[in-house]
């Protein structure tokens, strides 16, 4: 090989060498928000440290197939849901278990009616949930409607990023995440209140 | 409430939610909910943060430089 080749060839992997390390920076700088995703798309902490490992490695390893200018965070997350797959945590997933499902005013009402004298001050009827009350409901989200509303209620990403990022249609996003809703205010009316009223 | 919550209706449909709203107390009521517990859910959840030890480890995972 010639002089000429192989000095543009030092200056690529320079450059692609400058890339990688600036790939790697943004993606670990991102790495709390992925988490707090993460954390609450696994049932445990435990598993939530091991598929951000998975996931890092999986990142750094594929960063040439990343589009710059294009949502990172959103990216790291599409390979995290998909290692989240791939683990077959989804075979277990629950059944369609509800069988009564409330309506979307059921918390408001169940927590209004447990308030003595029953505030009207909506901020103090939320705030009758504990941390745990919240964290425990969460958990108890079967996965496929769980993965939409941690992604749009706590990741806050888009409808669009969404369905990206599970590779399902937008109407599914909806659907999901009305219904995801629904389910996590009656678990955590559960949690709060009691099974029975 | 959900499409409104999440902002996604036309203008049209949304300036009709609107005056529903200014309207309905009951619905008032339940909307203002609605809103403190996206907020609050949000918060709570994100209240845990990363353990150190796993940042570095991600830091661990980086190509070495050459």
């Amino acid at each position: 090989m010639s002089e000429t080749t192989r000095e543009p060839d030092a200056r690529r992997l320079a450059t692609e060498a400058r890339d990688r390390v600036r790939f790697e920076e943004d993606a670990l700088a991102l790495s709390d928000q992925v988490y707090r995703v993460a954390r609450h798309l696994v049932g445990s902490r435990e598993e939530a440290e091991d598929l951000m490992q998975e996931t890092y490695a999986r990142a750094f390893r594929s960063w040439r197939s990343f589009q710059p200018g294009t949502n990172l965070r959103a990216w790291l997350l599409r390979i995290l849901t998909n290692l989240n797959i791939d683990r077959g945590r989804r075979q277990q997933r629950t059944p369609d278990l509800q069988p009564l499902e409330e309506g979307d005013y059921f918390l408001y009402n169940r927590l209004e009616a447990a308030g003595d004298g029953g505030t009207s001050d909506e901020q103090r009827v939320v705030e009758r949930l504990s941390q745990n009350d919240v964290v425990a409901a969460l958990s108890e989200v079967p996965h496929d409607f769980r993965d939409v509303v941690v992604l749009v209620d706590i990741g806050d990403f888009t409808y669009a990023d969404a369905a990206q990022i599970l590779d399902i249609p937008i109407g599914t996003v909806m659907s999901r995440l009305h219904r995801g809703r629904r389910i996590l205010k009656q678990a955590m009316a559960e949690t709060a209140v009691g099974g029975d009223a | 409430m959900q499409p409104y919550m999440d902002r996604v209706l036309t203008d049209a449909e949304r300036r009709e939610a609107e005056t529903h709203l200014e309207e309905c107390a009951y619905c008032r009521k339940r909307y203002r909910f609605e809103e403190h517990l996206r907020v609050y859910v949000r918060q709570v959840v994100q209240a845990e943060p990363m353990p150190v030890e796993l940042k570095t480890k991600l830091q661990g995972l980086r190509t070495p430089l050459q």
